[in-house]
């Protein structure tokens, strides 16, 4: 065990993890989460642990860090080593003067790391001031400043002055991140500790980010990134490991583990990622060409209520001018970034919200109009992005799929007998009626949702990102679910999702939204293999993807187009 | 992605609801007392006919032979300025102070529940008219309240039950109100409403079974409340009147006989104290147990 000791044969790694087992003890029983976990970071190195939720690479970095709650947590066995010292039985004092200065981190979520009520230059400052007081020194204000400039341009923010002076409410969602890696870097850590970066941002934000993480990589920094995106370890990393059940399955340099992944488990992940281009893309038709669902010019703007005090602002286009027509047995997708209005026009399809003008027509009516029979409900539904929401987490699981049988003038004896066959036809066993939500995974509250929808037997089911929750393996398994609903019952699907890979693989036809409105639509396999608008080439190009052979089929997207198109993160 | 592996995404072994809950439980001393000193007041209440040494000292017997008679072996809590059996009358006290938390609680929760489900379900006017009454309700100062209605109706338990009542709803509307509002924002009530599922359906059957725990939590801590707010009543005259055995009557007039006939007042202020005690520590307790915030 003892094979390597610090700096003695590996002299240039900064981070060792060594044989850590880690424990949670929760009413009363332990569980194990980490088996035996081995990994370490060499100077200016890139490394990624990947794995699914619950594989145990968040408690890893929180064992690294220090915040692990202890209890429930405990520490069996192991050593961590950061520059030659171990971690786990250093002081508290000695401890905290590693923070911030010797290893840093930046958390996933980039709004829920801020005190909303404080400013960014004060949340910034305490972090040098009190990094200040543990090295005992001073520095004025002034130099203190300077410092926070200074850092925000290493992390390429223009107009450093108004983002210090912003709550972090004010800031977009690309920016806060930024100001987030600054803050990890103002002590000047020699390892930064990424947790899933530009996750909850958009691809194209996504990118930035990780360019600028290599960038600062470059300028000598070591990284750790902890990601459940292959696409994202391709980019960025040099050496990965793979993670599975609190164990390190595999590990190796980026392009052996990609080109010939040697674990079961490794194998499985790749194999779950939606392909964007190759023979393993999955090509789904439609025979068939019923005009059923149509958008006609449709417009939604949105006005702010009247404010006691002053005017009311100019009304807010959501959707704009959107004209699309879907046919019987279609799996359409509506793709966009958020804020592109892909929701509001999803609710126009269910008649929630009513068009400013345009009208959307299903079989020929207007959907407002058909929306107040109570038997409309019963040709469109819709499966909601995250399953903990749509689900009420008080009832039963029988008791929800009850609800819509019964308004729809089931008797009890029909509800009770069709209960057990939606179950069948989502792939859950008997056993899970009388159930509640939580006793229950996010794939299966998932199919729980499908099986609601299903249970009217509608015409059509809108899909609103409905697997954006879950692991990849599951992904794909509620994916080929609802592929195999729409053959079985002729279904037809409209899929709305930022995630135009999943796209690539599960759409016949595909709309692009952009500010509002549709830049581009087409069949997919047309749309991804000749994109025309300068917005689909750059959300195509910044997709993570798994091979180089799908890198080099994306299309080329200039600098200048862009920055045309993109909603810039940098200020 | 979350750090604990919660029980219930092991496939095998989902711990349920209830075994998680009693787990909570049961390692929090404090609401494991409180539960045993409700029960203690519950048997006391229930049981009083047979439990009390001296049934009739609940009713206007007079034994001035044995007035104001010390704690003894034979008179536990001692004896009152007409010679009546203190312990006997504060078992029997219980009775009309849990009466009044039934009484009182039965009526005002139920109605607070409804308005705060009504004002956060519909909103809009719905939710002005209701919200706005709520809080012109709470600001009337309580005790000047039940003052004003007693001094109208004359005082006894049921004014001053009605008098609580009055009072009381308010704080589970607004409860109910901050729940509901919280829950609208899920996508589960959407979901009902695309199912065709009626206004009541969502009320009762959706929302409500979100507000239970919380309900459950503020009725325990409430009960403490009620016995105390009754008793202040009856120690101002404006609730129970003699010689009913209510705990703030007994210790309103035991106050005349201090410092020299301490029991008189202090043992009933303690049988008081004793109760409301053991309602806050369950109430604490389950609010642990259930994880709710109110």
């Amino acid at each position: 065990m003892k094979g390597s000791p610090a700096g003695s044969d590996d002299r240039s790694a900064i981070l060792e993890v060594e044989h850590l087992d880690i424990g949670f003890t929760n009413y009363g029983r332990r569980v194990q989460v980490l088996h035996d976990v081995s990994l370490s970071v060499g100077q200016g190195e890139r490394v990624a642990l990947i794995g699914q939720s619950g594989s145990g690479k968040t408690v890893t970095m929180r064992a690294i860090i220090g915040t692990l709650a202890m209890p429930p947590g405990d520490i069996a066995g192991g050593n961590i080593r950061f520059q030659g010292r171990e971690l786990l039985t250093l002081g508290k004092s000695e401890r905290n003067r590693l923070k911030g200065g010797g290893l840093s981190i930046v958390l996933q979520d980039p709004l829920l790391s801020f005190n909303p009520v404080l400013t960014i230059s004060r949340q910034m400052d305490d972090i040098v001031r009190y990094a200040d007081v543990r090295a005992g020194v001073t520095r004025s204000k002034r130099r203190r400043r300077q410092h926070l400039v200074d850092t925000l341009e290493r992390v390429q923010l223009a107009d450093t002055e108004r983002v210090l002076s912003s709550w972090p409410m004010q800031l977009s969602g690309g920016m806060r991140q930024r100001v987030l890696i600054a803050m990890a870097l103002l002590n000047s850590p020699s390892l930064l500790i990424a947790d899933e970066p530009g996750t909850a941002l958009d691809v194209t934000t996504q990118q930035e980010i990780l360019a600028l993480l290599n960038r600062l990589v470059e300028d000598g920094l070591s990284l750790l990134l902890i990601t459940h995106n292959l696409g994202v370890v391709r980019e960025m990393a040099d050496r990965v490991y793979v993670m599975e059940h609190g164990r390190i399955v595999e590990s190796g340099a980026r392009e052996s583990l990609f080109d010939a992944p040697s674990h079961p488990y490794t194998r499985k992940l790749m194999a779950s990622v939606p392909p964007l281009y190759g023979e393993r893309v999955r090509k789904v038709d439609n025979t068939g060409s019923t005009p059923l669902l149509s958008l006609e010019s449709v417009t939604r703007e949105f006005v702010s209520e009247r404010p006691f005090f002053g005017k009311r602002r100019a009304p807010l286009r959501a959707v704009d001018q959107v004209s699309i027509d879907i046919d019987k047995g279609d799996v359409f997708g509506i793709a966009g970034e958020s804020g592109s209005g892909k929701t509001t026009l999803a609710r126009m399809l269910l008649g929630l919200t009513r068009p400013t003008s345009g009208v959307v027509r299903l079989g020929g009516q207007p959907v407002h109009e058909l929306a107040r029979q109570s038997s409309f409900r019963r040709r469109l539904q819709i499966v909601y992005q995250n399953p903990g929401s749509s689900l009420n987490p008080k009832r039963r699981i029988a008791q929800q799929l009850a609800v819509p049988l019964r308004y729809a003038g089931l008797t009890r004896g029909a509800i009770r007998s069709r209960i057990p066959e939606l179950l069948e036809q989502v792939g859950l066993p008997q056993s899970h009626a009388s159930r509640y939500p939580h006793e229950l995974s996010g794939g299966q509250k998932q199919r729980v949702a499908i099986a609601r929808a299903l249970s009217v037997e509608p015409e059509i089911i809108v899909l609103d990102e409905p697997t954006s929750a879950l692991d990849v393996l599951v992904q794909e398994t509620v994916v080929e679910l609802l592929l195999d609903l729409r053959k079985q019952y002729g279904l037809t699907y409209v899929f709305i999702s930022h995630d135009l890979s999943l796209m690539r693989n599960f759409c016949n036809r595909v709309a692009v939204m952009y500010r509002g409105a549709v830049c581009e639509q087409g069949d997919t396999a047309t749309l991804f293999d000749a994109p025309r608008h300068a917005y689909t080439r750059a959300l195509i190009a910044a997709i993570p993807v798994i091979s180089d052979a799908e890198e080099a089929r994306k299309p080329a997207v200039t600098r200048l187009e862009r920055e045309a198109v993109l909603v810039s993160t940098t200020g | 992605m979350t750090l604990l592996a919660s029980p219930a995404e092991h496939e095998d072994a989902p711990l349920s609801n209830r075994a998680m809950a009693w787990y909570r439980f049961s390692r929090n001393p404090a609401a494991v007392v409180g539960a045993a000193i409700v029960i203690s007041v519950i048997l006391a209440a229930v049981f009083a006919p047979w439990l009390a040494p001296y049934p009739e000292a609940a009713g206007s017997q007079v034994d001035f032979r044995n007035r104001h008679g010390a704690p003894s072996l034979t008179h536990w809590f001692g004896t009152d300025n007409v010679g009546r059996d203190i312990f006997s009358r504060v078992l029997y006290g219980y009775r009309i102070s849990l009466g009044m938390v039934i009484g009182v609680l039965g009526l005002a929760v139920p109605f607070g529940i409804l308005l705060g489900l009504l004002a956060g379900y519909f909103g809009g006017r719905v939710e002005w008219l209701i919200m706005r009454f709520t809080d012109v309700m709470l600001a009337l100062p309580p005790l000047a309240m039940a003052l004003a209605i007693t001094a109208v109706l004359s005082p006894n338990l049921i004014n001053a039950m009605i008098a609580i009542t009055l009072l009381w709803w308010t704080w589970h509307t607004r409860l109910i109100y901050r729940i509901v509002k919280g829950q609208m924002g899920e996508d589960y009530v959407e979901a009902a409403r695309l199912a065709g599922a009626s206004h009541a359906h969502i009320l009762f059957r959706e929302l409500l079974p979100n507000c239970v725990s919380a309900i459950s939590v503020k009725v325990t801590l409430d009960a403490g409340f009620v016995i105390l707010f009754g008793a202040a009543l009856s120690f101002l005259g404006l609730g129970v009147q003699p010689p009913t055995p209510d705990l703030g009557t007994m210790v309103s007039t035991g106050s005349e006989y201090l410092p020299e006939h301490w029991w008189e007042s202090m043992l009933p202020g303690l049988a008081i104290l004793w109760a409301i005690l053991g309602f806050n520590l369950l109430g604490d307790g389950l609010r642990d147990m259930l994880d709710v915030e109110l």
